[in-house]
């Protein structure tokens, strides 16, 4: 009895030695921190960034074997932290407003380009979306535009200098291309949360709100004689975008629904035939001087979470497509998407 | 039912600990209930949807409770909403009545929950379709309305209201953020100061700074040990706490609950405006409130019953806009978004199930709430025993840690605290009235982004006055507010005058 005792001890003091040092191998292919802090560019914890950043980070640290925490603490706040470690034990998570902030030269907001480094995208949020009460007018953002057109104010509810103000630079750039000198006739009024964009359509005091599938689509099922009624009228992300989308869409909303919203005619410029598409996609941020090795990792173990279908199928269930590109490729595609709009901003500016 | 399967120990036991726990997080000063609900999220995903909700309905529900025990006891609010609680708490601790000033917070704060999940399971829908009837012009006159309560708070009403415009000013240090729909653009600083200042001074370490710290200050001063101890306060000096103490307040009770519930409705007001409201309405509507700000019961009674009341009244449009009413249900909101559940005025008619859940977790965290902190309370009190050369430093150490952590570690949040802790003495010495510069500051910022969202949306100033009837009330409010503290403050001047 006391030689299979010690056996066994000898057995399990064997098998933990293996363990202990083949988790140390790994920490050592992989200098990343075995507590990692993930800072998001968001002070909300109900938002699309801490719904996506949460999944995808979950995920993240069960490859790796480490600790991950989200926390909501803001885009200042993420930058600022992401400033003060260069050991990698900090990294941000954000979307394309990290880069449109510097575009629309909104203070605080640095090139991200030159001052921290890239990391991979893992989801789009396709929800991205403008609406109007339910008794509105305009059927149609052709509607708005000719509306202005002819000389109309079109109030929009915009957060301005992020991805919100995107989409009405390119409204206003497409009055501006078609109706030349009528583009000030959609006038933006700026606020902030979701809640008091809703609230000013509530309220009349606005035409047109900026909003998200996610965040209105029951409001879009109620009748139309009930004040808080709304109708999308566009969704920015493209029709393929769309249709990588679970079927059943959002809601009592379904995919074929959304489908008509999107693929508007928006022109960008005179010129070419292209229309504005916008795609609010999520990406790392690390410090400019976080060790490659930590980056390449982060890249390898993304990779290998997004061939299996777990965090695929997480990602659907909660409207978004699953959208991952390892860093060198992200870059690249970021810095083109910054570069298209900020002609169209430039467009308005000047 | 396929709700009584969701009612399991689990349930229970998560609404326990929640309550618990949120009650030692309010009671910390820099720890608050919002903290507790964030620092608990992430394990929501592991529990699922309804027993997630329960260990954050009792962290709310006991956080917010919680935050009264400092307030009481040292005179530092634990969270924002009970500020109005040290006015009359600490007094009376000092007099050796910190039980009985507790068990009394203890009693109007689940009187408060209690209320306000009633209004919350019988009215929501049709309180939400009210509450979006107030626009940006009604929340900022309600602001204002709460503003007035300086002028009842002031014992001068000029340097009164000069402290109450000085906090408005430091509230506005920093910038009007674009996330407020701001020009993001820095203000009233040097550009070596941006760096630290973007966000402006942070709530929590300015108030415990103004309030605890400059306490120690001035207590410090004495200097000698001797001297010190002979300050030693006796818990058996004071009055007990019997439930007497509530004859003739259940006027008080419901009106401080209902103004709790109402602003907690609407988004963007804030907590701390709910129980200054309902302490300022206590204060120029009583029979008597002469004794308020001195260490009168009826003070804990309006603020506690107040900010209780608001865990159900924010919870409204939560649940029937998919809006969060505060910063606590604003990380609530993401319980349901982990859970893939989206909360739009669609939620309760799609989710009974959950819905009737969230209101049971709600009752019993307020039940658990008042058992923990009733039996638990006579202990704590003695906090008041401990001399103050070994408090203090405890004390001293406690805020640091919570200024530190309120921002997950920003060390300018320390330097604040200690800035504002000297800044809070210097007040003192110099006859500066701290309660309406705090007043000014915490509802400085919502003020400004409301006032200018009004003209941005309307365009003139006209607006205030015309915009709805509910606007016109407001006014008469704020004149009937101004009016009364006014004739207060002329009474007790002559008053002192015949005395002297």
């Amino acid at each position: 009895m006391t030689t299979i005792f010690s056996k066994a001890c000898v057995v399990a003091l064997t098998t933990a030695a293996l363990g202990v040092t083949a988790t140390a191998q790994a920490q050592d292919d992989c200098p990343l921190p075995s507590n990692l802090r993930v800072v998001i560019g968001s002070t909300s914890t109900g938002g699309d960034t801490y719904q996506a950043s949460s999944i995808v980070v979950d995920q993240l640290a069960d490859k790796l074997d480490i600790n991950a925490k989200v926390d909501a603490v803001g885009v200042m706040g993420a930058f600022r932290a992401l400033e003060r470690d260069r050991r990698g034990n900090t990294i941000m998570v954000f979307h394309d407003g990290s880069y449109l902030g510097n575009l629309y030269g909104v203070n605080g907001y640095p090139d991200i380009f030159e001052n921290y480094t890239v990391g991979p995208t893992f989801a789009i949020n396709p929800g991205n979306a403008y609406l109007v009460p339910k008794g509105s007018d305009y059927q149609t953002m052709d509607d708005i535009i000719e509306a202005a057109g002819n000389g109309e104010r079109v109030r929009v509810a915009i957060q301005p200098g992020g991805v919100s103000e995107l989409g009405f630079s390119a409204l206003k750039n497409a009055v501006r291309l078609e109706h030349p000198g009528q583009e000030d006739n959609i006038v933006a009024v700026n606020t902030g949360s979701q809640a008091d964009k809703n609230q000013l359509l509530f309220d009349g005091a606005v035409d047109v709100i900026n909003g998200s599938v996610q965040a209105n689509e029951q409001y879009t099922n109620l009748p139309e004689d009930d004040q808080k009624s709304m109708r999308f009228i566009w969704l920015t992300s493209p029709e393929e975008t769309i249709a990588q989308t679970n079927e059943e869409g959002m809601g009592d909303t379904t995919r074929e629904q959304l489908l008509q919203y999107a693929g508007v005619d928006i022109p960008m410029s005179a010129d070419a035939d292209e229309s504005f598409t916008f795609d609010k996609e999520f990406f790392f941020l690390y410090n400019k001087d976080m060790d490659q090795a930590a980056v390449d990792c982060i890249d390898n173990a993304l990779a290998d979470v997004f061939e299996e279908d777990e965090v695929n199928e997480q990602l659907k269930r909660a409207f978004f497509v699953p959208d991952f590109k390892p860093s060198a490729e992200a870059v690249e595609s970021i810095k083109q998407k910054n570069d298209e709009y900020e002609g169209i901003i430039g467009n308005l500016q000047g | 039912m396929d709700i009584l399967s969701h009612l399991t120990p689990l349930f229970f036991g998560l609404i326990a600990a929640g309550t618990l726990v949120g009650i030692i997080f309010g009671a910390i000063p820099g720890m608050t209930a919002t903290m507790a609900v964030a620092v608990c999220l992430p394990l929501t995903y592991a529990f699922g949807l309804e027993n997630g909700v329960a260990l954050l309905l009792g962290l709310y529900v006991g956080g917010i409770s919680g935050g009264m025990v400092p307030a009481v006891l040292l005179n530092i609010p634990g969270t924002p909403s009970s500020i109005t609680t040290t006015f009359d708490g600490y007094p009376m601790a000092q007099r050796g009545e910190g039980e009985r000033a507790l068990k009394t917070g203890i009693v109007a704060s689940i009187f408060g929950g209690l209320f306000s999940a009633a209004v919350l399971f019988f009215f929501a829908p049709i309180l939400a379709d009210f509450a979006i009837k107030f626009s940006n012009v009604e929340k900022f006159l309600i602001i204002l309305l709460a503003l007035t309560v300086i002028a009842s708070l002031c014992s001068n009403l000029l340097m009164g209201i000069f402290s109450g415009v000085l906090g408005v000013w430091l509230s506005l240090i920093g910038t009007y953020s674009i996330m407020d729909g701001g020009n993001g653009e820095t203000r009233l600083m040097f550009d070596w100061m941006e760096y630290y200042l973007i966000d402006g001074f942070s709530l929590l370490p300015v108030l415990i700074g103004i309030f605890g710290l400059t306490t120690v200050l001035l207590d410090a001063e004495k200097s000698f040990k001797d001297e010190a101890n002979q300050g030693r306060i006796s818990l058996k000096n004071g009055k007990k706490f019997s439930f007497s103490v509530f004859k003739g307040q259940f006027l008080n009770l419901v009106r401080s609950s209902s103004i709790g519930t109402f602003v907690g409705m609407l988004p963007g007001v804030g907590g701390s405006a709910a129980s200054v409201l309902a302490y300022s309405q206590e204060k120029n509507f009583s029979r008597d409130s002469s004794q308020m700000g001195k260490g009168a019961p009826q003070g804990i009674v309006s603020s506690e019953s107040s900010n209780n009341a608001l865990t159900g009244g924010a919870l409204v449009p939560l649940l029937s806009l998919g809006i969060p009413g505060d910063s606590t249900t604003a990380i609530l909101i993401g319980a349901f978004t982990l859970q893939g559940i989206q909360v739009g005025p669609l939620f309760i008619g799609n989710n009974m199930d959950t819905w009737y859940l969230i209101i049971i977790g709600l009752l019993v965290a307020n039940l658990l709430m008042f058992a923990i902190m009733y039996l638990a309370i006579k202990p704590i009190a003695k906090v008041i025993e401990v001399p103050k050369y070994i408090l203090y430093p405890l004390i001293i150490m406690m805020c640091v840690v919570g200024a530190y952590a309120i921002n997950y570690g920003i060390m300018f949040d320390v330097w604040t605290l200690l800035l504002f802790g000297v800044f809070g003495w210097i007040a003192h010495k110099i006859g500066l009235e701290t309660v309406p510069l705090i007043i000014g500051f915490i509802l400085g910022k919502s003020a400004e982004i409301y006032f200018v969202k009004s003209l941005e949306s309307y365009g003139n100033y006209s607006i205030f006055f015309t915009k709805s009837p509910i606007a016109m009330l407001l006014w008469a409010l704020i004149a009937m507010s101004l009016a009364f503290a006014i004739y207060i403050n002329i009474r007790n001047r002559r008053h002192a005058s015949m005395q002297s």
